[in-house]
């Protein structure tokens, strides 16, 4: 077996004397999505920013195709091929298609001392780099402002495809969209990985990260509780350790102790108890 | 106020700049004007003294020579001058008379353009009992005020002049164009030139000196759209300058006067190619407050005899242009 | 379980996703050329110019032109910078300062070193030192804004006040006056004032083809937009029949006919002086006739049948607007005739009664014109039938409004040349009914044929502005010996032109546009992906002051003298034009063009009302009647043309 397209051994990320990460392992292979889940302040954000280049871990070892690395910038990892798209910082809405698909790499064809940007070129390469990922955009002239939420990050998405990236990281793409809209990006997710790219696919909701996700990695707190390949977990015990079963239970207890009087309150820790044991119950007997 | 405030750091910092170069054009001046008996009598109580000329002035060519006649007669008198320009301002110019009077003010002269932001606070003045002078502006209001008199030209009577000059000139249709909005000393003037002038006056605001090519644009498109229009007046000088070219542009032979003194308008006075200028000779009225209020405070004279000191209308045409051009270039006219 | 086994709610959800609601109706480029943000300032341009064409009578003159483009020159050179500038995300308050400061700096570099000073150098060593002095003061607002991530507009402030503080001073202390005068005594004079001080005088240009060359010029022009925009708005066939071709050029041969027999008569093409398009009836009608036969052998050569021509019927709403359409043109009329077409009398509020008919009638006119039009459109999506008939109707109308202009009218302008591009106009509409009824609108994009389209229509209008140009920038022998006035085009148009063309080439074609549209739209994503965010923006802040040197060594070497607060506050006119002009405040979207349309807009407006012999006291309420207009507009056609149909 080829070593992973990128692989991470026991790393750590301590700020001062916060500990943000503690010993996490997990890798990507070229044609695989490796989920990574956790609520908000379980470590993703610090986990992204190693991988992206922007931060350094402060234990533990990065490699790429085996070869350790150590990234200084993200620049550094992007030249190793490993492209981060932002939730929200993906593109310019006010901007084209084509013109954002290209921005910063502008394809350019000299024309006397002038280089002037290949229009033509940049709008049908766009358009067939889209129309690979599964979208039809008949006009690249369009403002990606008008695209839908889904469909812009997968302009961001195949941007960096097409830009020779071979592991895309993704933060939190599906968190700001409707049903539908998370459709069409988890689509193009499984484009990219049918396309041999490996995916890091960070989020915390475990019925976005299920349908697409070879590996899972769930965070807590910093810490793992776990890597699992697909077949070694179920969806619902999935669901049950990012809902963090214990914390779900504490939960119920404060609000039913806290509602007393409360009628809505008290409905609430009902729901919350009843939906508890229903979590519990499928995680034992899988279907 | 932030915008007051940075105008006035700003300020502060070309009064200083100009206190530098204005050094070497006062000696000559001082030595001339026969008042070296008052000072060697009060020196010791001239040296002492603080005068505030608060008025609204810009950086035009204009001001710039009323400045230098109240520096010009601070330095003969040898009392401190606190100049304080207001940019057409009134807000800042009530702010600027408070602060003289509060910091003690020996004398004040104040221009009054806005007459009713700034009278109240020129007559607070006058009320404490610092003597005041109204300048430029405020004909009509010094004495209401408590003002000893009044140092300027009446702009209807300025502007009545160069009626007359346009009637000897035998125009029929005078435009008279205005450089600013809303000012009433330049609406006046264009009042005082329908008074006297025999023909037809069309009054128009023509744009800012700021935008001095479109001023010539739009006096040259009025020109088109009017061909009976002989006859212009610009209300400043810069205005007559560009009313030359306009001239030219739209195919008249136009009579040009203008108001006020520039380096431009007497070189073309010179040539021929405007008539006349209306000079109000505004660095008496930069000079002869300081005077005025210096012999107020030390021999408690009070000039005018309840009257208006005028200081204008003086004509530059060409018959006398070349002896003002030598004080034009010296920046006294 | 492996990931073909998820459970099938998801998989339904992802496939509905993706292929459902992604597909968008098709745009054709006609819809497209809307998206452009100087579309609503090239609209509004047209407007100005119609109207002040005519309520005066110079104003659509090459006198007037002269006039205006002179004034929109200088702006536009800053408005242009300006709207890079503002696409880019910020602003620069002290580029009116700028200009002055740079134009006194020069004189001050120049004049020699006398009893106050000057430096006394060549132009040749002064206007370089100039030109890096703005570069120096660009850069420095650039830096300081990125380095301390303050508002552009407080830095830009700072510098504003700096450099007016710093002008003042500076001609105080050298000159000892507030202007700085004498920029022909240096050395290098006679070189630099060709580049910076020339002008063509129209007068010492004669040429006697000249109308004949601009009525053929624009006539060519018209017939290639026609074809061009034939060809973008409908489907090809899939072979051509020749028979089409045979029956277009008979058509366009009885257009040139009456073209050629219309060359007297027909004023407005070519600016004859007689008042005769009523006695040409034989050739208006062969013209009318040839341009309906070559459309429709156009049409038969190059496009498909229409397929289904719906049936007439009309909604509730269209039905309405149509009775509004008829009622004001109606009272409209009804009032240009009973009311008295010279009577100074004030109905009030300062409005006399031929003012009062002239804004009742035109206003009856457009509404009564726009609404059917608006109407035709929706139904014609429907029914072709429903567009032609209420094309028809409305080409009648405008025929029977411009007889009643002729009859009514006094001017030679509004019996000869408003009739003739009314009569166009209603030829234009009937034929834009017709041909829907006749063949197959587009649906599809057609690569060959949008091509093709887009050059035609482009080579048109390149037509039509050659044709302008020869008619401004020559006189005819007759004409010169008429006039005693003097039309001199100064090089800051020229200029201008140049400025405007680079900065949208830059703009749409180049790394660098694409980066400046990048960091004015957001910032963040633009760094994300290696565009360098600072040094956009800092050569964007050096554009303006380059502009601002421009615009200085203009105004130095025209009035060879410069007072110290000539440009100061002229940035906010900058900002208006460039808004004007459909830039985004807040920047990100915007073009070059419409800076440069937004300062002819100023410009137009500006002069338009002393041509129009308005009092001048109105100027500024006009301007802000103008902006708010041309923001609501704006808006307006960003959202139309930004919406999913």
């Amino acid at each position: 077996m080829t070593a992973p397209l990128l692989e991470m051994k026991n790393i750590s990320k301590r700020y001062g004397n916060i500990i943000a990460l503690t010993d996490i392992t997990t890798y990507v292979n070229s044609g695989e999505v490796t989920c990574i889940l956790g609520d908000n302040g379980a470590g993703k954000s610090s986990l992204i920013k190693i991988l992206a280049g922007a931060h350094q871990q402060s234990e533990g070892r990065l490699f790429v195709e085996g070869e350790e690395v150590m990234f200084d910038s993200p620049r550094d990892a992007l030249e190793r091929g490993i492209a981060t798209v932002y939730q929200d910082l993906a593109v310019v809405p006010l901007m084209s298609v084509w013109r954002n698909f290209f921005l910063g790499s502008e394809p350019t064809k000299s024309f006397g001392p002038i280089r002037w940007i290949d229009t033509e070129a940049a709008s049908r390469i766009a358009k067939e780099e889209m129309a690979k990922m599964g979208i039809d955009i008949r006009d690249t002239e369009q403002a990606v402002g008008t695209l839908s939420g889904g469909e812009r990050q997968s302009v961001a998405i195949a941007r960096a495809a097409y830009f020779g990236a071979k592991v895309l990281i993704l933060d939190e793409p599906t968190s700001a969209l409707g049903v539908r809209q998370s459709g069409v990006v988890l689509r193009y997710i499984i484009e990219a990985k049918h396309r041999g790219l490996g995916v890091i696919f960070i989020t915390h909701n475990p019925n976005h990260a299920w349908p697409v996700g070879d590996r899972f990695l769930i965070l807590n707190r910093g810490r793992s509780m776990g890597d699992f390949k697909k077949d070694e977990i179920t969806r619902d015990e999935l669901i049950m350790m990012m809902a963090g079963g214990a914390e779900l239970e504490e939960l119920t207890k404060e609000l039913e102790s806290a509602s007393a009087g409360d009628e809505k309150l008290a409905d609430m820790a009902e729901e919350f108890a009843e939906e508890l044991e229903e979590l519990e119950e499928r995680a034992e007997h899988p279907d | 106020m932030k915008r007051a405030r940075w105008i006035a750091l700003g300020i502060a910092l070309m009064m200083i700049l100009a206190a530098c170069t204005s050094d070497d054009g006062t000696d000559t001046t001082a030595a001339d004007d026969g008042t070296a008996t008052t000072e060697d009598v009060d020196l010791s109580q001239g040296a002492d003294l603080t005068f505030h000329m608060v008025t609204h002035a810009d950086d035009g060519v204009f001001w710039s020579v009323v400045k230098r006649g109240a520096e010009d007669a601070a330095a003969a008198m040898g009392v401190t001058l606190v100049w304080s320009p207001s940019f057409n301002d009134p807000e800042k110019q009530v702010q600027d008379i408070e602060a003289a009077i509060a910091a003690g003010t020996d004398g004040l002269a104040v221009s009054l353009a806005s007459p009713e932001a700034v009278g109240p606070a020129a007559q607070a003045a006058a009320d404490a009992g610092i003597p005041l002078y109204t300048i430029n502006s405020g004909v009509l209001q010094y004495k209401g005020l408590g003002a000893t008199t009044h140092v300027g030209q009446t702009e209807v009577v300025a502007g009545n002049g160069a009626g007359e000059f346009f009637n000897s000139l035998g125009a029929t249709k005078v435009l008279c164009a205005r450089q600013e909005q809303g000012n009433i000393g330049l609406e006046e003037r264009c009042q005082g030139l329908e008074e006297t002038f025999n023909g037809e006056v069309v009054s128009e605001f023509i744009g800012e000196d700021v935008d001095p090519t479109g001023q010539e644009a739009t006096i040259s498109s009025l020109l088109l759209a009017d061909e009976s229009i002989d006859g212009i007046l610009g209300t400043g000088p810069n205005v007559a300058v560009r009313a030359v070219e306009a001239c030219v542009t739209a195919g008249r032979t136009c009579s040009i006067g203008g108001f006020d003194i520039s380096t431009d308008i007497i070189n073309l006075i010179e040539s021929g190619d405007i008539a006349f200028t209306v000079d109000q000779q505004q660095y008496l009225q930069g000079y002869l407050p300081i005077v005025l209020l210096f012999l107020e405070v030390t021999n408690l004279n009070t000039a005018g005899g309840g009257l208006p000191i005028l200081t204008g209308p003086g004509f530059v045409t060409t018959a006398n242009v070349g002896e003002v051009k030598a004080l034009v270039d010296a920046g006294t006219r | 379980m492996s990931a073909t086994e998820s459970p099938p709610l998801e998989n339904a959800a992802l496939e509905e996703a993706a292929y459902g609601d992604e597909r968008l109706a098709y745009r054709g480029p006609l819809l497209r050329l809307l998206t452009r943000p100087e579309i609503g300032a090239l609209l509004g341009a047209a407007v100005i110019w119609v109207y002040f064409w005519l309520v005066s009578d110079v104003f659509g003159q090459a006198a007037g032109a002269a006039n205006y483009l002179d004034v929109a020159a200088t702006l536009g050179i800053m408005a242009v910078a300006v709207s890079l500038l503002m696409i880019g995300g910020e602003f620069d308050l002290s580029a009116g300062a700028m200009t002055g400061a740079t134009g006194m700096l020069v004189i001050l570099l120049v004049i020699p070193p006398g009893e106050f000073g000057g430096a006394g150098l060549s132009l040749w060593v002064a206007i370089p030192l100039t030109l890096a002095f703005a570069l120096g003061v660009g850069w420095f607002n650039g830096t300081v804004v990125e380095k301390t991530g303050l508002l552009s507009f407080i830095v830009t402030l700072s510098t504003f006040f700096i450099l007016i503080g710093a002008k003042l001073g500076f001609a105080k202390l050298f000159t000892a006056k507030v202007i700085v005068e004498g920029l022909d005594e240096g050395s290098g004079y006679d070189f630099w004032v060709k580049i910076f001080g020339a002008k063509w005088t129209r007068n010492d240009h004669i040429f006697d083809g000249r109308d004949t060359l601009f009525g053929f010029l624009m006539v060519i022009g018209f017939a290639a937009v026609f074809f061009g925009m034939l060809e973008l708005s409908h489907t090809r066939r899939e072979r051509f029949n020749a028979t089409g071709l045979i029956v277009a050029a008979a058509g366009i041969a009885g257009a040139l006919y009456g073209v050629w027999g219309l060359r007297h008569g027909f004023g407005f093409v070519v600016g004859a002086s007689t008042d005769t398009v009523g006695s040409n009836w034989l050739y208006a009608a062969a013209l009318a006739l040839g341009v309906i036969v070559a459309a429709v052998g156009i049409g038969v050569w190059r496009f498909e049948r229409v397929s289904d021509r719906g049936s007439f019927s009309l909604s509730g709403t269209s039905l309405r607007n149509i009775a509004i359409a008829l009622g004001v043109i109606l009272f409209g009329s009804f009032v240009a005739i009973t009311l008295d077409s010279s009577s100074e009398d004030i109905v009030g509020f300062m409005l006399t009664v031929q003012g009062l008919r002239a804004i009742v009638f035109g206003f009856g006119a457009i509404v009564g014109v726009t609404l059917p039009v608006l109407v035709a459109r929706k139904e014609g999506k429907r029914s072709p039938i429903t567009k032609f008939v209420v094309m028809t109707g409305t080409s009648l109308v405008i025929v029977g409004l411009a007889f009643l202009i002729q009859s009514e009218a006094t001017s030679r302008k509004f019996r000869a040349e408003v009739f003739a591009v009314l009569l166009l106009i209603a030829l234009i509409f009937f034929v834009a009914g017709l041909m829907p009824l006749l063949f197959q609108g587009r649906e599809a994009a057609h690569p060959a044929a949008d091509r093709l389209g887009k050059m035609l229509a482009a080579l048109g209008i390149g037509l039509f502005l050659g044709a302008v140009t020869i008619r401004l920038l020559y006189m005819t022998s007759e004409e010169a010996a008429a006039t005693q006035a003097v039309f001199n085009y100064r090089i800051s148009i020229l200029w201008f032109i140049v400025f405007a063309v680079a900065a949208s080439l830059v703009l749409m074609r180049t790394k660098f546009g694409n980066w400046t549209f990048a960091v004015g739209g957001n910032k963040k994503a633009a760094r994300e992906v290696g565009v360098p965010a600072a040094r956009t923006k800092t050569i964007l802040f050096m554009t303006v002051s380059v502009a601002a040197f421009l615009v200085g060594m203009l105004l130095a070497f025209r009035l060879n003298s410069v007072q110290a607060n000539v440009g100061n506050g002229q940035e906010f006119l900058y900002i208006i034009a460039a808004v004007v002009g459909g830039n985004l405040l807040s920047g990100g979207y915007g073009s070059a063009a419409g800076g440069a349309l937004g300062a002819l807009i100023m410009a137009m407006s500006f002069q338009g009302i002393p041509f129009a012999g308005w009092n001048s006291d109105w100027r500024f309420l006009f301007v802000g009647v103008i902006l708010l207009l041309a923001v609501l507009v704006n808006n307006f056609v960003r959202k139309k043309a930004e919406e999913a149909e």
